[in-house]
């Protein structure tokens, strides 16, 4: 068999990864093996956090709606406000409230004063 | 007055004002608590929230933004049940075999704002913010605090639901009473009785404990004032 040199086939791949694995710290840019591995557990990370992000997110905009609705009422509660917005039909969304809680906070009384008149 | 006062403080003023400078914004209000009285861990749930800034709309959770936290009267902090003689504080000191223990009752004795820091530390997330958070919190054992120049907002906590009493502490509540009325009977003087059965179930700030008694009494507002 006549020998074969492979070439550049392996240095264009290891290009690539090392590019994407550019800003990375110390060894983890630098040395082949090494960025490899690093690039594998970015983007491991990446797709397991896009979903977690959904999450995050709607816990944050969960505790601000909180911090916002207290200061109506003693006993007043996102969770009674939640219950009265599903009671008024109001299809408002928690990412909504948060801008508007922190935006416009007298807009979000009038809502909710609206809603917890409902019955 | 601000100025007696802030003298009467001078012992611990250095403590007191350590670490402001680290501390960034100034946007951030200055609360109040008052110790006198409240149930020790219900306080500093309220004290926790407010220190992370969880009562704010613009709470983001990497950034420290709560309001400083002021606490007065530590030494007045109550406890129910039998927390002050069992509630017991461990800690180990890495040597083997060196745990070591304080009962609530003996870290009052040496250092009553310790009781209400660590309850408070303890409830904040464990994360690299909370060493900032500790450094908002400021405990006074008394009711002077160097801070009189700033603009202070006192923190008005929400009302407790006190539960029912169970039947059998009702039924020793009830006993005491009679027992009281009968020695009332025999000492014969209306007033000084009526305070001495307020003191058997109100037990004073002196002695920082309110029995489960009080605790479970629902506020009828017949008799006793539930405050």
């Amino acid at each position: 068999m006549t020998r074969i040199r492979r070439g550049y086939i392996a240095r264009r791949r290891r290009t690539k990864i090392r590019l994407f694995a550019s800003t990375f710290r110390g060894t983890h840019s630098r040395l082949t093996r090494t960025t490899i591995q690093q690039k594998m557990r970015a983007l491991v990370s990446a797709h397991r956090d896009r979903g977690r992000q959904k999450r995050n997110f709607r816990r944050l905009w969960i505790t601000r709606i909180n911090a916002a609705i207290r200061e109506i009422g003693v006993s007043y509660s996102y969770s009674r406000s939640i219950h009265d917005l599903y009671k008024g039909r109001l299809l408002l969304n928690r990412k909504i409230l948060a801008q508007i809680a922190i935006s416009n906070r007298n807009c979000l009384y009038m809502i909710s004063n609206k809603i917890m008149k409902i019955k | 007055m601000a100025a007696a006062a802030a003298t009467k403080f001078n012992g611990n003023v250095k403590k007191a004002l350590a670490g402001l400078r680290r501390i960034n914004l100034e946007g951030l209000r200055w609360r109040v608590f008052d110790a006198k009285g409240q149930v020790l861990g219900r306080l500093a749930a309220q004290i926790s929230t407010v220190i992370q800034g969880k009562d704010k709309p613009t709470y983001t959770p990497y950034r420290e933004d709560g309001d400083m936290c002021i606490v007065l009267n530590a030494k007045d902090i109550a406890v129910t049940g039998r927390k002050m003689t069992d509630k017991v504080y461990y800690w180990h000191t890495g040597y083997i075999g060196h745990l070591k223990q304080r009962t609530l009752k003996d870290q009052m004795a040496k250092d009553p704002t310790e009781v209400i820091r660590k309850a408070v530390l303890r409830m904040l997330p464990r994360n690299k913010l909370r060493d900032d958070r500790d450094r908002k919190l400021r405990i006074f054992t008394g009711s002077e605090h160097p801070f009189n120049d700033r603009p202070l907002e006192p923190y008005m906590m929400p009302p407790r639901k006190v539960r029912e009493l169970r039947p059998r502490v009702r039924r020793a509540m009830v006993r005491a009473q009679k027992k009281a009325e009968g020695q009332q009977q025999k000492g014969d003087s209306g007033k000084i009785a009526r305070r001495k059965k307020e003191s058997l179930l109100l037990e004073t700030s002196a002695s920082n404990h309110l029995p489960s008694s009080y605790l479970g009494f629902v506020c009828s507002g017949d008799e006793f004032d539930c405050s």
